[in-house]
C-alpha cells in the first residue's frame, strides 16, 4: 500500500515538473513569433493617423525598441510575479481579461461539453450496442455529419432558422443589452450568478441566450463522443468477462447495461479531457460567430491588432488550461490503472 | 547470400504484386456498413476531386467572373437558370466558386499533408529508434505544441507568413501543416517505440545491421501500415481547418482564388439580409466533402484495424476424404 | 459493489433532472414576463449598437472614434459643436486673440459642475491641458497640442494660452478631445485613469458601468449646467459583426445603431418594417495614395492618368448603393474652401482616352503593370469589393494591369509608404476644418510616408495657418486644393454620409447627422 502511494505521488509530481518546461517553451514560441511578425501594436492604434516621429517616440516610450532578450526578460519575470501585464490596444489588465471573459468561455464550453456528451454517450451507446443495424447506421452516420460540418456554419444556419425565421431565440451576446445593464455579476458566470443573487427573469434571458451557441458547439463536438464510445462499447461486448457473464446465464440486458455500459464510460473522463483543445479552438469560431465575449474572441481581436501583450498572456493561460486537464485525467487514470505510472 | 537486390528489380517485383494482393485482402472482405462506408466516402471524394481537376471544363464561369459578352452579371441575384447557385455580393457566380473552390480545398490540403508527412515521419522515426536527447527535446516541443488547439497554431503561422510570401495556397498549407506535423510525430514515434522491441528488430540489429537498414527495411512499413486513415481522417480535419482559416480572414483573397471558408465569411452578412444562397452552398460542399473524406477514413479503420474488423465466414471446404491410415489399419 | 454504484447514478441523474428543472422554469418565467425591448420602452433608455471598439475613456489618451463616441456625452471642451456644424463656445463664454495669434486669452462659463458636484474653475482646464502633455498618449492625442507653448490662468474663471506660432483656429483645437476638461482632483496628473475607475466630467450624462468589449452604461447627469437630455439614459452595446447587430436591430433588442453596417445590411435596412435609416453631410473620405519616389508612380504621367481613369461612380453606387458620394478634392464637399479641383483637371468620370494620351506623351509604355494595396477588414467588409472594381476598370482600360495586394491592419498600417507603392487610406478628421485635411496630407514627412515634398505647398499651408482673415484662409486652402490636384500624390474617391439606423420610434436622429460628426445622444428620444 505504501509503495503505491510513493509511486503515485512520484507520477504526480514528474507529470507536474513536466508543466513548467512545456509551458515555458510555449510561451517562447509565441514571444518570437509575436515580435518576428511583421506590424505592431503601436503602428496598429496610429498608423494612418499619426507620424511616423510619433510612432517611434512611443515605441521608444513603452520600450518596444529595447533588444529582445531585454523585452523577454522583463516580461518572464513579470509572469513570475503574477503580473500578466496590460493590453497595448484597449489598457485592460491580462487578469481581467482572463477572469472576465474566461468565465463566459467556460460557462460556454461547460453547457456544450453537458450537450456534447448526452448527445454523444446516448447515440454511442445506442449504436454501439445495436452494431450494423438502421440504428447503428444512422447514429454513425449523424456523427460524422455533425463532425464534418463547420461550426460557424451550422451557427449560421441556427441564426438564420432560429433567430431570424422562426425568431424563436436571440442571436448573440450573452444576455438582453438592459439585462446585461442591470445585473449584478460576482463569478462573472452569469447563470451562476443569477441563481445566486435570485435574478430569475435574467436567469430566463440568460439561458435563452445560450441555447444557440451551447447546441452549436456541443453538437459539433458530440461527433467525436459517438464515434469513440461506440467503439468502445463494441470493444467491451468482445471482452472475456461479458463471454463468461453470458455463459453464466446472466440475461443481455443485464450484461449490456450492468457490465458494458458502466466499462464502455470509463474513458469518458479520458475523452473529455483530451478534446479540452479541440472545444477551446471550437469556442473561437462560436464566440466569433455568435458575439459570446470569451477569451477565443479576445484572443482573435488582439492578434489582429498585434497586442503582444494580450496573445502571450491568454496563449499562456490556455496551454495551463489544457495541460491542467491533462495532467488531472492522467492522475484519475494512474489512480485507477496502475500500470500506467512510470 | 548475394547482395540485397535494389527493391524494384523484376525478382521483387514478382513478389510485391501478391504482397499487394495480400494486403488489400481486408478491403476486399469487407462486408456490411464498413463496406458501405468505404466506397461511398470513396465515391464522394473522387467526385470532388473529378470536380477540382475538371473545373476549368465544368465551372459555366471562372471564379473571379462578374460579366459575360461586355454585361455585368446581377449582383446577389438569386438562384435562376443562368446562375444555378445565384451570385455574390462581387457579382460573380455562387456555383463557379464552389467549383473552383473544390480545386483550392484540395491543393492546399494536399500540400499541407505532404509536408507534415514529409516532416512528421522522419522525426518521429529518427526520435523514436535513437531516443537519448533529441528525442526528449523533441517530445517536449511536440508535446507544447499538441496540447495546443490547432487553429490558434495555424493562425499564429498565417499571419507570419502573410507578410513574406503573401496570402496565399502555400501560406494556408503551411498554416495547416505546422498544425499537423505534432501528429504525424506522435503517432510514428510511439508505434517505433514498439516496432523497436520486437525481437526480430533486436535480431537484425544483433547480426550487425546498421540503423538506416534496420529502418527501411523492418521499422518504416511496419509504422507506415497506421498512415493512411489517420491521414485521411486527417486531410477531412484539414478541410475544416482551412475553411475556419478562411472564415476568420486568414485565408485566400477572393481575387486570387475561391475559398469556401471566406466566402461563409462574406455570407454571413448576407444572412442576416435573407440572403441564404451565397453561405448554403459553400457550406453544404464542406460538408459534403468532410463527410466522405471521413467515411472514407472510417472504412478504411474498419477494414485494417483487426480489432474492429469483421471477418467474413464463409465455408469451408475440405474436400473428399483421403484415405486415411486409420482406414487401412 | 454495483448496487452502491447504481445509487450514485440514480442520485447523478436526479441531480441532473433537478438542474434541467430550474432551468426550464427560469426560461417559462421569462417567456411569459414579455421580451427585452419592452422594458426598454418604459424606462426611457435608449439602447444604441456599435461596430466601434473603446481604447480609452480618459479624454488624455484617446484617438479612435469608439473612445470618442463614448466621451462626448461625459465630457466638453471650451469650445464644441453643440448644434450643427458650427463652431460655439461651450465651457468657455468666448476666446479673444492677440494681435499675433499667438496669446488667446479664454473667458470661462460660470456655474458649470463636475458631475460628482464639484465646481469647474481655470484649475482645473490647466490641470487638463497639461497632464495630455505630460501623460504622452500612446494613442498620440497629444500631437493635437503642439501648437501649445504652456497654459496660464489668472482669477478663477480665465484661462490664457500661449502658442508658439500664429494660429487662428485656435479654438478648433479647443474642440477636439484633446480639449476636454477634467477635474483636478480626480485624475492623476501623471497617468492615465483605467477604464475600470469611476470617470467624471461635465457632460450631460455620467458613466454608471463599463465592461469592456460589452456595454456602456450611461445616465443623465444631476449636476449638468446644460438643458437636460431628452432620455433618461444611454446604454451602448458593443458588436464585433455587424451582422448580429443587424439583427439585433431588426428584433428590437437595440433601439438604434450607429457604426457601421455593411453596404449589404443597408440596402436590406432600408426596406426592414419598423426600422428608419437616416443620413446626413459627413466628412469620412477614402482615398488612395502614391509614393512619388517608387517607380513606377515616380512618374507624372503615371499618376496622372490613373486619377483620369478613376472609376468613382461604380463605387458609389455599385459597392456602395449611395451611402457614399464621389469626391474629387482632398477637402469633403460642406465644409468651407472645398472645390471640386479633381473634377476641374481630371474631368467627373473616367476618361480613356485622356489617359492613353498622357501616357503617351510621357513615353510610357502600356500596359503598366502596377501593384495596389488595399486592407481588408479595418475600413469594412467592402474595401474587398471597392478594390476589386477598381482593379476590373483599370484593367478594362487596356492601359494598365493591375496586381491587388492586401494585408491585414496591423501590418498594413506599419508598413504604408515605407513599402508600399499606391495604397488605400481612410480618414475620419480630428475636427471638421479644410485644415485638417491638408496639413496631415501634404507636410513634407506626413504620416503616409509617401516621400511628397513640395516648397510651394508647404508655405501655402504655412500661409492657411496664420491667415488673419477668413477670406485669406479660404484662398490658401483652395490654392491647396489646386495644387494638390496638378501633383497628384493622393487621389481621393468618396466621401461618406453619415449614418444612423434607428427603429420608428426613436426620434431626433436626424438632427445629429452633421458634418461635426458628432453623435448627440442628449437629442434623442423615444415614443
Amino acid at each position: 500500500m505504501a509503495a503505491q502511494g510513493t509511486s503515485l505521488r512520484k507520477y504526480l509530481l514528474t507529470r507536474l515538473g513536466l508543466v513548467i518546461p512545456m509551458v515555458l517553451i510555449l510561451l517562447t514560441i509565441v514571444f518570437l513569433l509575436m515580435r518576428v511578425a511583421p506590424g505592431d501594436p503601436i503602428s496598429a492604434s496610429l498608423g494612418g493617423h499619426a507620424p511616423q516621429s510619433v510612432i517611434n517616440q512611443i515605441k521608444h516610450q513603452l520600450g518596444f525598441d529595447k533588444p529582445l532578450y531585454t523585452q523577454y526578460w522583463d516580461y518572464l519575470s513579470g509572469i513570475a510575479r503574477g503580473d500578466f501585464g496590460t493590453t497595448i490596444t484597449d489598457h485592460r489588465k491580462l487578469t481581467d481579461i482572463i477572469k472576465v471573459n474566461g468565465a463566459a468561455t467556460l460557462e460556454l464550453t461547460f453547457f456544450a461539453m453537458l450537450i456534447a456528451v448526452a448527445v454523444g454517450v446516448f447515440v454511442g451507446l445506442v449504436a454501439g450496442r445495436f452494431r450494423d443495424t438502421p440504428l447503428d447506421v444512422g447514429g454513425r452516420l449523424f456523427g460524422i455529419v455533425v463532425y464534418a460540418t463547420p461550426v460557424f456554419f451550422l451557427g449560421l444556419m441556427g441564426q438564420l432558422v432560429f433567430g431570424v425565421w422562426l425568431n424563436w431565440l436571440p442571436t448573440s451576446d450573452r444576455a438582453s443589452p438592459i439585462t446585461q445593464a442591470t445585473f449584478q455579476t460576482h463569478t462573472d458566470i452569469f447563470t451562476l450568478d443569477a441563481i445566486i443573487g435570485g435574478q430569475w427573469s435574467a436567469l430566463g434571458d440568460i439561458v435563452k441566450h445560450l441555447i444557440l451557441p451551447a447546441t452549436t458547439l456541443g453538437l459539433a463536438t458530440a461527433g467525436i463522443f459517438i464515434r469513440l464510445i461506440r467503439v468502445n462499447v463494441i470493444r467491451t461486448l468482445k471482452d472475456d468477462y461479458i463471454e463468461a457473464a453470458r455463459a453464466r446465464g446472466i440475461t443481455e440486458r443485464s450484461v449490456v447495461y450492468h457490465h458494458a455500459f458502466k466499462n464502455a464510460l470509463v474513458p469518458v473522463i479520458t475523452i473529455v479531457g483530451l478534446n479540452m483543445a479541440l472545444l477551446l479552438g471550437g469556442a473561437v469560431l462560436t464566440e466569433t460567430t455568435f458575439n459570446w465575449p470569451g477569451i477565443g474572441h479576445a484572443l482573435v481581436t488582439y492578434l489582429e491588432n498585434r497586442d503582444y501583450t494580450a496573445v502571450q498572456g491568454i496563449i499562456v493561460v490556455f496551454a495551463l488550461v489544457v495541460v491542467a486537464v491533462s495532467v488531472l485525467i492522467d492522475f484519475l487514470n494512474a489512480y485507477i490503472d496502475p500500470r500506467i505510472r512510470y | 547470400m548475394a547482395a540485397r537486390a535494389h527493391p524494384f528489380d523484376r525478382a521483387s517485383r514478382a513478389r510485391l504484386l501478391p504482397a499487394a494482393g495480400r494486403a488489400l485482402k481486408p478491403i476486399r472482405e469487407a462486408r456490411g456498413f464498413a463496406r458501405a462506408m468505404l466506397w461511398t466516402g470513396a465515391g464522394i471524394t473522387l467526385f470532388f476531386i473529378l470536380m477540382a481537376l475538371l473545373a476549368p471544363v465544368i465551372s459555366p464561369y471562372k471564379f473571379n467572373q462578374y460579366q459575360e459578352h461586355g454585361h455585368r452579371f446581377a449582383q446577389l441575384a438569386k438562384p435562376s437558370s443562368k446562375h444555378l447557385m445565384g451570385t455574390t455580393v462581387q457579382s460573380t457566380d455562387v456555383m463557379a466558386r464552389v467549383i473552383w473552390g473544390a480545386q483550392t480545398e484540395l491543393k492546399v490540403v494536399v500540400i499541407a499533408l505532404v509536408m507534415a508527412l514529409a516532416v512528421g515521419v522522419p522525426l518521429g522515426l529518427l526520435s523514436g529508434y535513437f531516443g537519448g536527447p533529441l528525442d526528449r527535446v523533441l517530445v517536449l516541443i511536440m508535446d507544447a505544441l499538441f496540447a495546443f488547439p490547432y487553429l490558434l497554431i495555424a493562425i499564429v503561422i498565417a499571419f507570419l507568413l502573410s507578410n513574406s510570401i503573401g496570402k496565399g495556397v502555400l501560406t494556408a498549407a503551411i498554416a495547416i501543416t505546422a498544425a499537423y506535423v505534432p501528429l504525424y510525430f506522435r503517432v510514428v514515434r510511439n508505434h517505433v517505440i514498439s516496432v523497436r522491441e520486437e525481437p526480430y528488430v533486436d535480431a537484425a540489429r544483433a547480426l550487425g545491421a546498421r540503423p538506416r537498414t534496420v529502418i527501411r527495411k523492418y521499422v518504416f512499413f511496419n509504422v507506415v501500415q497506421n498512415v493512411p486513415p489517420i491521414a485521411t481522417l486527417n486531410a477531412a480535419d484539414a478541410i475544416l481547418l482551412l475553411a475556419a482559416l478562411g472564415f476568420l480572414g486568414y485565408g485566400i483573397q477572393p481575387s486570387d482564388g475561391a475559398e469556401w471558408g471566406y466566402d461563409i465569411n462574406r455570407a454571413v452578412s448576407d444572412a442576416s439580409s435573407g440572403i441564404w444562397w451565397t453561405g448554403l452552398f459553400p457550406g453544404l460542399a464542406i460538408v459534403l466533402l468532410v463527410t466522405g473524406l471521413t467515411l472514407l477514413g472510417e472504412g478504411l479503420n474498419e477494414t485494417i484495424n483487426p480489432v474492429l474488423r469483421r471477418r467474413r465466414f464463409g465455408r469451408i471446404d475440405f474436400g473428399p476424404p483421403t484415405p486415411t491410415d486409420a482406414e487401412n489399419l | 459493489m454495483s448496487r452502491k454504484r447504481t445509487s450514485r447514478r440514480k442520485a447523478f441523474a436526479a441531480g441532473l433532472l433537478a438542474g434541467a428543472v430550474v432551468l426550464a422554469v427560469a426560461a417559462s418565467q421569462s417567456f411569459a414576463g414579455g421580451s427585452s425591448h419592452k422594458s426598454a420602452a418604459a424606462s426611457g433608455v435608449i439602447v444604441d449598437g456599435t461596430t466601434d471598439t473603446v481604447v480609452n475613456i480618459d479624454p488624455a489618451n484617446q484617438y479612435d472614434y469608439g473612445s470618442f463616441t463614448l466621451d462626448l456625452p461625459l465630457f466638453q471642451g471650451l469650445y464644441g459643436f453643440p448644434n450643427g456644424a458650427k463652431l460655439k463656445p461651450v465651457l468657455a463664454t468666448g476666446c479673444k486673440a492677440s494681435a499675433s495669434l499667438k496669446t488667446w486669452t479664454c473667458a470661462l462659463r460660470h456655474g458649470v459642475k463636475f458631475a460628482d458636484g464639484t465646481p469647474m474653475t481655470s484649475a482645473d482646464v490647466k490641470w487638463s491641458f497639461d497632464r495630455v502633455n505630460k501623460i504622452k498618449g500612446d494613442q498620440g492625442i497629444y500631437t493635437l497640442l503642439s501648437n501649445l507653448k504652456n497654459v496660464t490662468v489668472s482669477g478663477q474663471y480665465t484661462v490664457v494660452f500661449h502658442l508658439k506660432t500664429a494660429q487662428s483656429t485656435w479654438p478648433l483645437i479647443l474642440s477636439t478631445n484633446a480639449g476636454y476638461v477634467v477635474p483636478k482632483a480626480k485624475y492623476p496628473f501623471n497617468k492615465i485613469l483605467p477604464n475600470t475607475s469611476p470617470q467624471v466630467g461635465t457632460g450631460p450624462y455620467q458613466l454608471v458601468k463599463f465592461t469592456p468589449g460589452q456595454q456602456a452604461v450611461l445616465k443623465a447627469n444631476p449636476n449638468y449646467w446644460g438643458p437636460k437630455p431628452k432620455n433618461s439614459g444611454i446604454v451602448i452595446n458593443y458588436y464585433s459583426k455587424s451582422s448580429t447587430m443587424k439583427l439585433a436591430l431588426a428584433k428590437g433588442e437595440i433601439d438604434m445603431a450607429f457604426r457601421e453596417f455593411t453596404p449589404t445590411e443597408l440596402t436590406s435596412l432600408r426596406k426592414t418594417k419598423g426600422v428608419v435609416v437616416h443620413e446626413g453631410n459627413g466628412v469620412v473620405i477614402r482615398y488612395l495614395v502614391f509614393n512619388v519616389t517608387r517607380p513606377p508612380f515616380d512618374k507624372l504621367a503615371v499618376r496622372q492618368a490613373l486619377a483620369y481613369l478613376w472609376p468613382r461612380q461604380t463605387i458609389a453606387s455599385r459597392v456602395y448603393h449611395g451611402s457614399v458620394q464621389p469626391l474629387y478634392s482632398m477637402v469633403p464637399a460642406g465644409l468651407p474652401g472645398h472645390i471640386d479641383a479633381f473634377k476641374s483637371a481630371y474631368g467627373a468620370s473616367p476618361n480613356v482616352a485622356k489617359a492613353e494620351s498622357v501616357l503617351k506623351a510621357a513615353g510610357v509604355t502600356t500596359p503598366v503593370p502596377v501593384d495596389i494595396w488595399w486592407t481588408p477588414s479595418h475600413y469594412g467588409d467592402a474595401s474587398a469589393d471597392e478594390y476589386t472594381e477598381i482593379q476590373r476598370a483599370l484593367n478594362a482600360s487596356g492601359l494598365f494591369k493591375v496586381t491587388l495586394k492586401s494585408a491585414e491592419w496591423a501590418q498594413y498600417s506599419g508598413a504604408l509608404g515605407k513599402t508600399y507603392g499606391a495604397f488605400q487610406l481612410g480618414w475620419f478628421p480630428d475636427y471638421p476644418d479644410a485644415e485638417d485635411y491638408e496639413v496631415p496630407f501634404f507636410q513634407t514627412g506626413n504620416f503616409t510616408n509617401n516621400g511628397y515634398s513640395n516648397a510651394q505647398m508647404t508655405s501655402l499651408i504655412t500661409k492657411e495657418h496664420g491667415a488673419k482673415t477668413i477670406e485669406a484662409r479660404l484662398a490658401a486652402i483652395k490654392a491647396i486644393q489646386v495644387l494638390s490636384a496638378k501633383d497628384v500624390s493622393m487621389i481621393p474617391y468618396w466621401q461618406g454620409k453619415m449614418i444612423a439606423v434607428s427603429r420608428s420610434n426613436v426620434h431626433g436622429v436626424d438632427s445629429t447627422l452633421d458634418a461635426a460628426f458628432y453623435m448627440r445622444f442628449w437629442l434623442l428620444s423615444k415614443s
